[in-house]
């Protein structure tokens, strides 16, 4: 199944039964799922950490600001990694 | 050798059961126990277990939450309710919550047996993140008749009762000679339920299962056209239902990374609190000693006993394993499958072609790929007593014996 493209007015959540939480362990962020830990990079922990209700645009304006980025270049790279992690089934789109 | 830590505890909370199924990888010696108290009067570990638990030995609610503090302590991130039967214990719920609390994921792996409104809400309101419900087909008869009971109408309405509580929910087929054909209509059944995870997992030959290995493992004719199955399948559901196939390792060449290495990832404690490295070491290893949780905390068990231990890292292997390029992949193999295969749980696993002991696989090969019509009778599985005041199973059936 092809991932459509995301839309600017998409509001990007954690799957159901998908957590983000530190690894008291290593200190680390991670989401577990059904059989199923992965460590994420900062990038990823960013981008999962704001997938709360917010739309897409909501997002990379709050990332642009974050990082002190360009909104259109971040904006092209957040919806291929977005739609990776749509694929993978740790969000949902609405 | 240092120990790392554990990402996972199996929690096999009862070995107590409504379903009997002929390829359940809980140790046999726990009905032998119920069948013969005499048995269990023997030190090997299985039998200890099985007395215990014909006993009601099983540990108490206090014990469990002890262990699941312990086990997140560890830096365990996820545990598996499972058994038996989970739900025929009256306090899932209540270690539900403890490991919720611990900051732990929980997975439920049930059968779906006794699963009312009544305790789907109390699990969802004690925070349970999945469930995998068990399936043995996907329709009522052949279902029923591998189960040795009556449970596939409630297992559909457990799924029900899951998703309606907006629980997540993954189905679990075990797969072999009797059913593997039915591959296609597994995954309907899957669509139809609104399961987000589908394991087709094809059976391990431990416990009930290598007792029945003649009549359950499928030939190589049927493993290749499910292969292509539940290929097409991943392919064509991708991003709607993640799709997990495991191949019968009998018909590989190489072995499979058990555990991902003993005492790496995981650990089991069952329902009398021995830790395990795996859960079927306890029957399949016989000289192997377990550690109890009642006589010693885990963090202790993990990092220092001698069953932990003995097959930690690479120190251990014996050749081919030792000088092999493959040992850091897949870890020499299944240390259970070596011990029952070969009755020494260090050899490499007879799976491996490499293996001085690769014969004893292909000799069963042989067997179930040459006879067309070889005996397909199995032993059920026979279940410890249900205790007085704890769940009832109803609707049992007969059970069939093969002789």
């Amino acid at each position: 199944m092809q991932t459509p493209a995301i839309a600017d007015s998409a509001q990007p959540r954690l799957a159901k039964g998908v957590r983000l939480q530190i690894d008291s362990a290593t200190g680390k962020n991670v989401v577990l799922f059904p059989e199923g830990i992965v460590e994420l990079n900062e990038t990823a922990h960013e981008i999962l950490s704001r997938c709360d209700g917010r739309t897409f645009s909501e997002i990379v304006h709050s990332l642009a600001e974050e990082y002190d980025a360009n909104a259109a270049a971040l904006a092209a790279d957040l919806r291929a990694t977005l739609s990776d992690l749509h694929r993978r089934k740790l969000i949902e789109l609405t | 050798m240092t120990a790392p830590r554990p990402y996972a505890l199996l929690a096999e909370i009862t070995y107590r059961c409504p379903l009997h199924c002929p390829y359940c990888s809980n140790p046999v010696a726990v009905a032998c126990a119920v069948l013969s108290g005499e048995q269990a009067r023997q030190p090997s570990s299985a039998l200890r277990t099985a007395h215990a638990t014909a006993n009601n030995g099983e540990l108490s609610t206090d014990e469990w939450r002890r262990v699941i503090r312990e086990a997140a302590a560890l830096g365990v991130l996820q545990i598996g309710f499972s058994g038996g039967e989970p739900l025929v214990r009256r306090d899932l719920a209540e270690l539900v919550r403890a490991a919720r609390e611990a900051n732990v994921y929980t997975n439920l792996i049930t059968s779906g047996i006794g699963l009312d409104d009544d305790r789907v809400r109390a699990l969802r309101d004690a925070g349970l993140d999945s469930v995998q419900l068990s399936f043995q087909s996907d329709e009522a008869d052949l279902a029923d008749e591998i189960a040795g009971a009556r449970g596939y109408e409630r297992k559909l309405d457990a799924a029900a009762k899951i998703r309606a509580a907006g629980i997540p929910l993954s189905l679990n087929f075990v797969i072999h000679r009797r059913n593997i054909d039915r591959l296609p209509q597994m995954i309907e059944l899957a669509e139809t339920l609104g399961a987000q995870r589908v394991e087709l997992a094809n059976v391990q030959f431990y416990g009930w299962a290598f007792l029945n290995r003649a009549a359950l493992l499928p030939t190589r004719e049927q493993v290749d056209r499910a292969r292509e199955i539940a290929t097409a399948a991943k392919a064509r559901l991708s991003g709607r239902i993640d799709i997990f196939y495991v191949l019968p390792d009998y018909y590989e060449t190489r072995p499979k990374p058990c555990l991902n290495g003993w005492g790496q990832r995981y650990l089991t404690v069952n329902p009398i609190g021995d830790a395990l490295p795996c859960p079927t070491a306890s029957s399949a290893i016989p000289d192997m000693r377990f550690e109890n949780i009642r006589a010693r905390d885990l963090d202790w068990i993990w990092r220092e006993s001698e069953s932990f231990n003995r097959f930690r890292g690479t120190d251990w292997m014996p050749e081919p394993c030792r000088s092999c390029p493959q040992r850091e992949i897949d870890f020499g193999g299944c240390r259970c499958q070596a011990a029952l295969l070969t009755s020494n749980a260090a050899n490499t696993d007879p799976v491996c072609t490499l293996s001085a002991n690769r014969a004893k696989v292909d000799a069963m090969l042989r067997v179930v790929n040459s006879a067309r019509d070889h005996a397909c009778e199995w032993i059920y599985r026979e279940n410890p007593k249900t205790l007085p005041g704890s769940f009832q199973p109803r609707g049992i059936m007969e059970q069939r014996r093969s002789g």
